[in-house]
């Protein structure tokens, strides 16, 4: 039994006196632990609290389980009765907000949206699915408005500022007082975005608007989650077919809260698996190099271990404090990764903000920190100990003696006299041969950060220099216009002259409409000739050919254990008809519950269907924004809608492209710090243990550049190595780890581009600053002198 | 009379042990002259070594000059000594110095090829000189520590000679070795000097002193006496007292 005061005190002095000797390698793992701690506590603290922080929101503001949101006019007697009287519900709230399709400012840019706009003076006697405010907010005045809190955070909206809203033959101008959150109207990933206004400003709002605008949204608890009451309420109101991408404001819309929820936090989950995926690979490094670093302290320290050895320290005493010395290291890294880890809280916040809406404050979370800290400091101490467990063999006198039995050099690898090669090189590569060991150490370490890296670079290309795979996410058509038919509208001669137009390129109908397959309602597209179509999401099998097929989103297919070759049940109404599964695709929309059935196939369950969405493809170079101007210059009266396609995919996919290239950054420049760090450690560790062999080299005539150069050489061979292995196994899995992180999502084979030569340029960069690395590093060499061998 | 080749202009060097100022050279000025077999003796503590890495360009004088033939070394930079060094120096030292990780012949090419770079002609006189010094084939892709002392000295001294240098310097050759092994190197280094290889050598042992024909001893920084002995003959009686009248003289 160790006594404080006595034989740990000793330790303890042992410990330190090792930490005092070998400070630069100190300070090189101290970072490395502070980095691995700081990603994991965020990681940890990502997973573990950003989904509970979501369900303590869902649980403050008694959020219902569904929301069903119609025109005010289709809520009629039969629905309402209907609603009261459902034995699925167990509690309802019912309020009267006004939706308008609206274009406003987000962020400089011109952004279109659906808007719930709240009475929030009612809204605030609401029991279900309340609201709150975000930080401050002000008196209101004369057109006052509660913005969600995205507005602030990436929308360039502060207080005070005005916030104009542009209707198709109207505008409405307000002064923002506050900004709110909520769980179903607060995200632009989740269809509507509510707004709240004080009575005073909702009733002026409400008679400029008419009762056009006026909306019911039903809250609802239910006994079991399903769609029953949605498709029974479609099926009273006769909404066989709903053309959801046109005017969202006249239609039925549901939306549960898993699925919010999903919406809402997906980024954020496959954000902290990468953060804590990469916080393992520098928590692995660190124990390499731990390992390391103590197996050769052990050599550089053998005389140091006899005399503690002959004065009667026991080898136990000795182990103990070489584990003492790297956990007191790890522990004093760790401890204030993990407070600095805090710090990064809020700006991963404003990140995943720009996905859920929600202003996630994490607070100290000792159960989460305690855990990584444990984590690390165990897995330390256990490689620290099975590390120095040879001092046990070590004889006092064999120690004394330099450990003479630890140099046991078999063969002459390389013999000078026929070795090929400038004598740097062949040095270098005898020194490669005969360190073995370090030069695998090495070579693991860079396949770890080639493989991070790649995996950082592939996601910064995609997301910054080539969107097209990124853009295709959703596994929507990727058309540069979209104009909706209002049903009295001449389709086929608009057709044409549009085809005819200089700018188009291509004009064909893409609809989507609800159906139900297996008791699911989802989306289905519908197509006359799917080989026509752009954006291919068919990630196997293929589109459907004949009116009797359809491919199934793969997550959906999963869900419902179907296959390419299974038949499937489409329903819409009373309709039911059998489809033949011919592919699977993929895609994030609807959260990867949607389907594609050719035009005679959709004709089987609606023969009245009448296709009315344009996707229309102009030439390279033309500005969508002014093509869709001179739509509706042209034909603004038959279409009920027209959208710049090519903006709202900025839009939408600009807050994921900010999000990944900002980890795939922060991944680069990590991968970066640790090659340099691991690089200054075994480099410096091979100088010391190497000073007299070099000042030897010195001596019969070495210039201090060619030694920097021999040993730079030296670890060049493992770099290479490891970054060629880690690059191919970035190059050839990525795509592998991004599916199994975008499953959820919907992406079942994710299709990244990687390109080779990125990731080559990047792995010789890697490769450069390796050898410049070295090269700075063991310019220490020229301290070391050949006369200094003599004297000391 | 023969070429001067090493000369030292007021030499001085001080080391600061502490805040104190030790002067270990003290306004030096000698020659050494080309294919001498040069002895440098003196008690503990006089400064031979200091003044034979100073001469060798491995280490900076304080103040001074050393000039190898006409060219001024003592302000040189550390590269530009190790060029000089490999060029125009070898080095026999007590320790021997060898590297651990090479074999004997690889030791040796080592040095050679950082001057010539014709691989095949160096590796011929270097298994040339060491067959000339009683090292065997088999011994040559031996590791050094596979090695007896004198077997590893040997090789160090064929590592000193295999660039030709101008000069060979010495520091206590013997002073790890049995008297056997000692005798042999001192062979080596004598067959080496009659063959015009010049020779520095810091010794306090009176049996690899009697191989120098010079003598320079030291005390206190400076040098104290000079004893030329003549070129060394094995068993001449008359020579040997003379040194040993030049060291009682010397208070040695």
């Amino acid at each position: 039994m160790l006594k404080w005061g006595g034989r740990v005190k000793k330790l303890f002095m042992l410990a330190f006196a090792n930490i005092r000797k070998t400070k630069g390698h100190t300070v090189s793992l101290f970072i490395m632990f502070f980095i691995a701690a700081l990603l994991l506590n965020a990681g940890l603290l990502i997973t573990f609290n950003f989904g509970s922080y979501f369900d303590n929101i869902v649980k403050d503001l008694n959020t219902s389980d569904i929301y069903y949101v119609m025109p005010d006019h289709y809520y009629n007697d039969e629905v309402e009765d209907y609603l009261d009287h459902n034995d699925n519900i167990i509690e309802m709230q019912k309020v009267d907000p006004m939706w308008v399709n609206a274009e406003v400012v987000f962020n400089d840019n011109m952004w279109k949206r659906v808007f719930l706009l709240n009475d929030a003076d009612k809204a605030k006697t609401r029991t279900m699915t309340k609201w709150k405010f975000v930080g401050e907010h002000l008196p209101v005045e004369d057109m006052s408005i509660y913005l969600p809190y995205i507005f602030q955070l990436s929308g360039g909206y502060e207080l005070n500022d005005k916030f104009e809203m542009i209707l198709h033959d109207s505008k409405l101008e307000f002064t923002i007082k506050g900004f709110t959150e909520d769980v179903f109207f607060s995200s632009p990933e989740t269809g509507f975005m509510g707004v709240y206004l004080p009575y005073e400003t909702y009733e002026k709002v409400a008679v400029q608007l008419g009762e056009q605008h006026q909306a019911a949204l039903v809250f609802a608890n239910l006994n079991t989650m399903n769609k029953d009451i949605e498709k029974d309420i479609r099926d009273m109101l006769k909404l066989e077919s709903t053309p959801t991408t046109t005017d969202i404001t006249s239609t039925f819309f549901s939306l549960d809260r898993p699925l919010v929820e999903m919406a809402r936090t997906m980024m954020a989950v496959i954000v902290s698996i990468m953060i804590v995926a990469f916080a393992a690979i520098i928590v692995v490094v660190c124990l390499i190099v731990v390992r390391f670093r103590i197996v050769n302290s052990i050599e550089e320290d053998m005389t140091k271990i006899g005399s503690l050895k002959a004065i009667g320290y026991t080898s136990r005493q000795i182990i103990l404090s070489i584990v003492l010395q790297f956990t007191l290291i790890a522990l004093f890294g760790s401890i204030i990764g993990i407070a600095m880890s805090y710090s990064t809280t809020p700006m991963l916040s404003d990140i995943f903000a720009q996905q859920s809406g929600l202003k996630w404050v994490q607070g100290f979370d000792g159960t989460i920190s305690g855990i990584a800290l444990v984590i690390i400091l165990l897995i330390v101490g256990l490689v620290a100990f099975i590390s120095s467990r040879r001092i046990k063999k070590l004889s006092p006198i064999v120690a004394l003696r330099g450990g003479i039995v630890t140099h046991s050099f078999r063969k002459n690898h390389m013999p000078l006299n026929t070795a090929k090669g400038s004598l740097p090189f062949v040095l270098a590569v005898k020194s490669i041969i005969q360190n073995k060991k370090q030069s695998i150490m090495i070579a693991i370490i860079m396949i770890a950060v080639s493989f991070a890296q790649t995996f950082a670079v592939g996601m910064f290309y995609n997301t910054t220099v080539d969107t097209t795979t990124f853009l295709e996410t959703p596994g929507i058509e990727l058309s540069n216009a979209v104009a909706v038919f209002k049903p009295e509208a001449d389709r086929e001669t608009i057709m044409e002259e549009l085809k005819i137009m200089e700018e188009v390129r291509k004009v064909q109908y893409i609809d989507e409409v609800f159906v139900n397959v297996d008791g699911n309602e989802i989306s289905v597209y519908v197509m006359e000739d799917y080989s026509n179509k752009e954006t291919d999401t068919v990630y196997e099998g293929r589109y459907p050919i004949h009116d009797n097929e359809i491919v199934l989103a793969g997550h959906l297919a999963e869900i419902i254990g179907k296959k390419v070759g299974d038949n499937v049940i489409v329903s819409m109404g009373e309709t039911k008809e059998e489809f033949i599964v011919t592919g699977l695709s993929q895609g994030a929309y609807m959260s990867g519950m949607n389907s594609s059935v050719t035009y005679e196939g959709i004709m089987k369950l609606t023969p009245g269907f009448q296709q009315s969405t344009l996707n229309i493809y102009l030439d390279k170079g033309r500005d969508a924004g002014v093509f869709v101007e001179k739509l509706k210059h042209l034909y603004g009266e038959s279409f009920l809608l027209t959208l710049d396609m090519d903006q709202n995919m900025e839009q939408g996919a600009g807050m994921y492209i900010s999000i990944v290239s900002k980890v795939g950054i922060t991944i680069l420049v990590v991968t970066i710090a640790v090659v340099i760090l691991v690089l200054y450690f075994v480099i410096n560790s091979s100088v010391v243990r190497k000073k007299r062999e070099l000042g030897i080299q010195k001596a019969v005539g070495f210039t201090t550049f060619q030694l920097m150069n021999q040993l730079s050489l030296g670890f060049l061979p493992p770099v290479i190595v490891g970054v060629c292995i880690g690059s191919v196994i970035g190059v050839t899995q990525t795509n592998a780890l991004m599916s199994i992180a975008q499953r959820g999502m919907g992406i079942m084979k994710s299709n990244f581009i990687i390109t080779p030569m990125a990731i080559t340029l990047f792995g010789a960069g890697i490769i450069i600053l390796a050898y410049v690395c070295s090269m700075l590093i063991t310019y220490r060499v020229r301290k070391i002198s050949a006369y200094a061998l003599v004297t000391e | 009379m023969s070429n001067v080749i090493l000369s030292t202009n007021k030499l001085c060097k001080t080391f600061s042990n502490g805040g104190m100022q030790q002067h270990v050279l003290k306004n030096l000025d000698i020659e050494i002259y080309e294919g001498d077999f040069t002895v440098i003796m003196g008690s503990s503590g006089a400064g031979k070594s200091t003044l034979l890495y100073a001469l060798s360009g491995m280490d900076k004088p304080t103040l001074g000059s050393v000039r190898f033939f006409d060219e001024e070394i003592a302000k040189q930079s550390n590269d530009m000594l190790a060029v000089f060094r490999r060029k125009n120096c070898g080095f026999v030292f007590q320790q021997m110095f060898l590297l651990d990780n090479m074999s004997i012949l690889d030791n040796i090419l080592a040095s050679g090829l950082l001057v010539s770079k014709d691989r095949k002609s160096i590796t011929a006189r270097a298994k040339d000189l060491l067959t000339q010094v009683g090292l065997t084939e088999v011994i040559w892709r031996k590791f050094p520590s596979q090695l007896s002392g004198g077997e590893v000295q040997r090789a160090a001294i064929v590592r000193a000679l295999i660039n030709q240098p101008k000069v060979v310097f010495a520091d206590e050759p013997t002073g790890s070795l049995n008297s056997a092994a000692g005798k042999a190197v001192l062979d080596v280094l004598t067959e080496a000097n009659n063959n015009g290889q010049s020779m520095i050598m810091v010794t306090h042992d009176l049996k690899s002193a009697r191989r120098g024909n010079r003598i320079l001893y030291m005390r206190d920084g400076v040098i104290h006496g000079v004893c030329d002995l003549g070129k060394y003959v094995s068993g001449d009686k008359e020579r040997h007292d003379k040194l040993q009248a030049f060291l009682a003289e010397m208070g040695w």
